[in-house]
């Protein structure tokens, strides 16, 4: 039975494009499957093209879900990456 | 192999304008430790693509893990495919990229900085394809 972790944080700033690769790349440094969910849509995060199309924006709330071996300590990296994104973020 | 080499990614533009633009913002969204190299225009600085550009630029990307060649439009394309026809002139692999070119540019240098092996890198630029942008 893999594992599976959840958190959400509201974002202080837009996801711009250079955190949206920092973003990717955390991710893709796990084993487990880690999703991005804004509203309805929800995207792999390790697809860089896919988490700059999620429309993460300034106020959104975003759901991060992961399933797998490291699927805890996955969502804390990608959180902590959200929680960087500032109003003047590039 | 090592473990740490990465995919290399050469751009392919007739513009060397385009081509360095390019690989300047893929190297930072992509974090930077990926070999970008850009092979735009003629060999006289025009408009254009250039075979012997290209081929430098393969060989300044290769760093043990093979090289993935992203074109931008029509003889860009044609080029690349008569390098890669001459055989034992080239590192192994290099493959052709079949992408758009800013995204399959980003796409495959997050995919080659985490890692990926040429397979994934060049599945990551492909899968830009489908990427919307809205």
């Amino acid at each position: 039975m893999p594992e599976s972790s959840e958190a959400a944080i509201t974002l202080a700033g837009d996801l711009h494009a250079r955190p949206a690769g920092s973003l990717a790349l955390a991710a893709a440094g796990f084993a487990s499957a880690v999703q991005l969910a804004v509203g309805g849509t929800s995207v792999d995060a390790k697809s860089v093209l896919s988490v700059m199309g999620l429309g993460a924006t300034t106020g959104k709330q975003v759901v991060v879900r992961a399933t797998g071996p490291d699927a805890s300590e996955a969502v804390a990296a990608i959180i902590g990456i959200l929680a960087r994104a500032t109003p003047v973020g590039g | 192999m090592s473990e740490d080499a990465r995919v290399g990614i050469v751009l392919v533009s007739h513009s060397s304008a385009l081509a360095e633009g390019t690989a300047e913002l893929a190297g930072q969204i992509g974090g930077g430790s990926v070999h970008i190299v850009p092979a735009g225009g003629t060999d006289d600085g025009g408009i254009g693509t250039s075979a012997a550009k290209v081929r430098s630029a393969i060989a300044a990307a290769n760093t043990g893990a093979g090289v993935l060649v992203l074109p931008d439009l029509g003889s860009s394309v044609l080029t690349v495919r008569v390098l890669l026809a001459e055989p034992g002139k080239l590192p192994e692999p290099v493959v052709l990229a079949d992408a758009p070119f800013v995204e399959g540019a980003v796409a495959a240098t997050v995919a080659a900085a985490a890692g990926a092996d040429i397979k994934g890198v060049l599945a990551a630029a492909e899968e830009a394809r489908h990427a919307r942008k809205l």
